[in-house]
């Protein structure tokens, strides 16, 4: 009977205008995502490469290497072109000198061109969180309300149907009509992606696979509430207008509103807070180097005249520990600053996140980013490899001016050690994600579970 | 006759369940869109005046004329508090310096990401999204539904001519819908006394133009509500056909517009330039020893010389040396400034140019036009970022020539005295005469000016689509 129901259900959905128009926009809506996903993905590792070319280029002819102005830059990920994120706005440049200078990554997307910003991207995980979402809806809205106006509802009960049978039927029905068919344009924009020259990797797949299964949950979120609501009312008119309020607040209202509200509640210094606390420091630590450096001309006075050439030796190497000792103490200094900052951001970004998953817009939408490295551990990660990079940089350039000989002929900038940007791995990635998993299905569950208990009381008449 | 027709509109209207719900979701979302900009708002300013003190702060501890260097900053602006724009996504700093380039950065959310992943709620977003979705929900069934209830046929029955019928509907949703808003917006307007937002006379009447192209812009999404209706025999159909382009006006075009403009004008990355930039003031450096050397080849002259003859060639020599050098350096560092200006120009112009193909394409979609004249009459358009650095410049040159002044002033009082005999001691200096960044003001009537087309085109998407309403229900099968 289950199976009758199901054919029946599917049937008469594909049979639909409806089911026509939706699936020929979001057809035409997800190729176009994965295609100028793709095509903009070249742009970005393009000019990411010429940006690494250009840096080394600009340092050719230089014979001290202290002068150099290198620059770290973060590569395009593969999937940030299908969900975007927050990658248009983090610093995609971090600067990093001979001397000690604060790892800051700077030029953001947004900020370099802020067209985008109005109107921002169409990319899948917009097409999943805000267009599908709403065809859901659609979908399901006068799913059994729509019957019982029709009188197809008391029609179909004269016959000995059971009633459990029945909304199983409608729910898988309607699911398998709105999701199969989206196999189609999904299964073409994957094919699209190697053949344009997206670099994808095992990893790349099962990340953006997981993507899917998650959009696909979220969508049934959408249309389980939307059979629940239909089963609670008599009038499709009324399941429809509670729907797209639903709609607003879960979409486009909860998500912003949380994390505006939690995030404001929370105190984090502000930058120019910070920036006041590390000046202060800065200025200690420069009187401090200054009275030391002060102190030992007035110790080694007696040398100089003494003896020349030992004064130079000594004194080569007390600037040199002196060096060393104000650069590692103004990193220190940064470094608490920073951290304590970022210890309460983190905190706040729990909180807010937290908060903001009380719609299932969020859950999606944080745990796709996730998956598509475009979240923000984005920042964290850039942030920790120029960390990293920051011994290997001293190592091949020692602090201290005396090591930094004048080349005859010209340094070799392809010399200096290369950056690597390691994203969060993937088994990082889904182990974040799981939270929002198992909250989509916790939605799933539940609405699936009203819808079934509200129908089994409704009055077909 | 009308006015009969349009009190029964209302009457059933606001009988309905449809105008409790939009009555309740308006109040909530414009009291909270309106609520969360003043915080936000109150927040930039606090932070903005936080670093204006910090780099003041700083001023007063300079002791050398050439380490006068400091940042300014992005001032907030109360029209934010309705539509933001631009306005965390660009930087809110720039570095004025001696021989440094304007560069605008540290964008809010840049700093703060998390502010990033679902963005930002204000007015003009929920008039943008929600109040269009909400216009369409009050008249999908304005037409087919009458017909479906059979009230349609009884209506017409009567000596009602359709047009003033039509009409009757309109204004009867468009009071429906504006009376809740207008409300809402009160309300919102004492909040921004009681919270007392800096808003002066022109403030007010840019929200006030604002409110005006809201208003507009929903009462497109009204009358296409009627216009579909009139089309279509039923609800559901008149329901999905809107929704569908709902959700292309609102959602797709908009952003396809961006998209397609992207992909057919290229512009180089800010990291290209700078490399660029950076690439070029070498270059422009070794070409001025090289010019020095042709001048005066002291490398050859002294590498001949013992140590002895060669410091007292430098000795008779330097002066002129410096002289040249300095001339030389006066060249480099008007080419550099000339490279850089021509790399940023072509940038912006091809940036300009994207950005009205981009501009153009979407005006397609009333949601995108009125997004554009809402940032526009707010200030908080693209163009924010162009004002500000075209102000910093000019601010860059008026803070040069007072450095050279102090830098002047400052070698003065150094050789004096050296001259006689003292010790010069570095003390902190006055910097009370420096002048002070001031914000671009937006010119009003500009600003007015250019809002004019976008505003023209919103009343012309109205008219065609209450005209289309007008010839689809005259041609209407009531049965």
């Amino acid at each position: 009977m289950f199976k009758i129901i199901l054919v029946k259900e599917l049937r008469e959905i594909l049979g639909t205008t409806k089911f026509a128009l939706t699936f020929g926009i979001c057809s035409f809506l997800i190729i176009l995502a994965f295609y100028v996903g793709a095509n903009n993905y070249r742009t970005s590792q393009r000019q990411y490469e010429t940006s690494i070319a250009e840096n080394l280029h600009q340092m050719e002819g230089l014979t001290w290497w202290a002068n150099i102005d290198h620059r770290l830059f973060l590569p395009p990920q593969p999937l940030a072109s299908l969900v975007s994120g927050v990658s248009n706005d983090v610093g995609r440049t971090i600067r990093i000198k001979v001397y000690y200078n604060e790892l800051i990554p700077r030029g953001t997307s947004f900020n370099e061109n802020p067209i985008f910003a109005v109107f921002r991207f169409l990319d899948l995980e917009f097409i999943f969180a805000v267009v599908l979402s709403l065809f859901a809806i659609l979908f399901g809205y006068d799913a059994i309300n729509g019957e019982k106006e029709r009188g197809t509802l008391r029609l179909a009960f004269s016959n000995s149907i059971p009633r459990d049978q029945y909304i199983l039927g409608k729910l898988f029905g309607s699911y398998i009509a709105l999701v199969v068919p989206l196999m189609i344009p999904i299964l073409i924009g994957c094919l699209l992606l190697p053949i344009l020259g997206v670099p994808m990797d095992a990893n790349s797949w099962l990340r953006l696979g997981l993507i899917i299964v998650l959009g696909f949950l979220y969508i049934g979120v959408f249309l389980t509430l939307s059979v629940f609501v239909s089963a609670m009312t008599k009038r499709s008119a009324s399941s429809f207008l509670m729907l797209i309020i639903v709609w607003i607040f879960a979409v486009l209202i909860i998500p912003r509103s949380a994390v505006l509200f939690a995030a404001r509640a929370s105190n984090v210094p502000s930058i120019s807070e910070i920036d006041y606390e590390k000046g202060a420091g800065q200025k200690q630590i420069n009187a401090e180097r200054n009275e030391a450096s002060l102190k030992w001309w007035k110790d080694t006075e007696s040398l100089s005249k003494t003896n020349p050439e030992q004064f130079r030796e000594v004194q080569r190497e007390f600037f040199r520990q002196l060096t060393i000792k104000t650069e590692k103490k103004m990193g220190e200094m940064h470094a608490r600053i920073n951290e304590n900052r970022e210890n309460r951001a983190l905190e706040r970004q729990r909180m807010a996140l937290s908060l903001a998953r009380i719609s299932p817009t969020a859950s999606f939408s944080i745990a796709a980013s996730e998956l598509a490295s475009t979240s923000l551990s984005l920042r964290t990660a850039y942030l920790a490899s120029a960390k990293d990079y920051r011994p290997i940089f001293d190592e091949f350039l020692p602090s201290f001016q005396d090591e930094r000989v004048d080349i005859p002929g010209g340094i070799d900038p392809t010399k200096l050690p290369v950056f690597q940007f390691e994203p969060p791995t993937t088994r990082a990635a889904i182990a974040a994600s799981i939270p929002d998993f198992g909250l989509l299905i916790l939605f799933n569950i539940v609405w699936f579970a009203g819808a079934f208990v509200a129908f089994l009381r409704y009055d077909v008449r | 006759m009308i006015g009969t027709l349009i009190e029964k509109e209302l009457k059933s209207i606001i009988q309905s369940p449809k105008f409790a719900a939009t009555f309740g979701v308006c109040a909530v979302l414009i009291l909270l869109s309106l609520f969360i900009g003043i915080q936000e708002y109150r927040v930039s300013v606090a932070q903005y005046d936080a670093a204006r003190e910090l780099v003041n702060q700083q001023l007063g501890e300079v002791e050398n004329p050439w380490m006068l260097g400091h940042q300014v900053f992005r001032r907030p602006d109360p029209m934010q508090i309705f539509v933001s724009g631009v306005t965390y996504d660009i930087g809110r700093s720039s570095n004025i310096a001696r021989g440094t380039d304007i560069k605008i950065e540290q964008s809010p959310y840049s700093i703060d990401p998390v502010f990033a992943v679902f963005r930002y709620l204000d007015f003009a977003f929920i008039v943008h999204v929600v109040l269009s979705l909400l216009a369409i929900v009050f008249t999908y069934d304005s037409v087919n539904g009458e017909r479906e209830n059979g009230t349609l046929k009884l209506v017409l029955s009567n000596s009602v001519p359709r047009g003033h019928y039509l009409f009757s509907k309109l204004v009867g949703s468009w009071i429906g819908l504006t009376v809740p808003i207008l409300l809402s917006i009160l309300i919102g307007a004492l909040l921004l006394l009681i919270y007392r937002v800096p808003m002066q006379t022109i403030e007010w009447i840019k929200l006030l133009a604002l409110v005006g192209v809201s208003v507009l812009y929903y009462s497109f999404f009204i009358t296409a509500g009627l216009f579909v209706s009139s089309l279509t025999r039923h609800s559901s159909d008149s329901f999905l056909i809107l929704l569908i382009l709902w959700v292309c006006l609102v959602l797709i075009v908009p952003r396809g517009a961006t998209m397609a403009a992207e992909q057919l004008v290229s512009v180089p990355s800010i990291a290209d330039l700078q490399s660029q930039k950076d690439r070029y003031v070498m270059e422009a450096g070794w070409e001025q020893q090289r010019e020095v050397k042709k001048i005066m080849p002291w490398q050859k002259i002294t590498s001949s010389m013992s140590s002895e003859e060669s410091a007292e060639w430098w000795k008779v020599n330097r002066p002129r040396f410096t002289e040249i050098q300095d001339s030389l350096g006066e060249i480099r560092k008007a080419n550099i400034a000339e490279f850089n200006r021509q790399l940023n120009e072509g940038r912006s112009n091809l940036q300009a140019e994207q950005e009205r193909l981009a501009f153009r394409l979407s005006r397609f979609s009333p949601a995108s036009t009125y997004k554009l004249v809402a940032m526009n009459l707010c200030g908080t358009n693209t163009s924010m970022k162009a004002r500000y650095e075209e102000k910093m410049y000019q601010y860059r040159e008026a803070f040069r020539i007072y450095q050279d002044a102090e830098i002047e002033s400052w070698q003065k009082r150094w050789a004096e005295v050296r001259k006689a005999g003292g010790v010069f001691k570095n003390e902190p200096l006055d910097a009370s005469g420096m002048p002070r960044f001031e914000p671009p003001v937006e010119n009003v009537s500009q600003v007015f000016q250019a809002s004019i087309f976008d505003f023209g085109l919103l009343s012309i998407y109205t008219i065609l689509a209450f005209g289309g309403a007008f010839l689809a229900f005259v041609r209407y099968d009531v049965r």
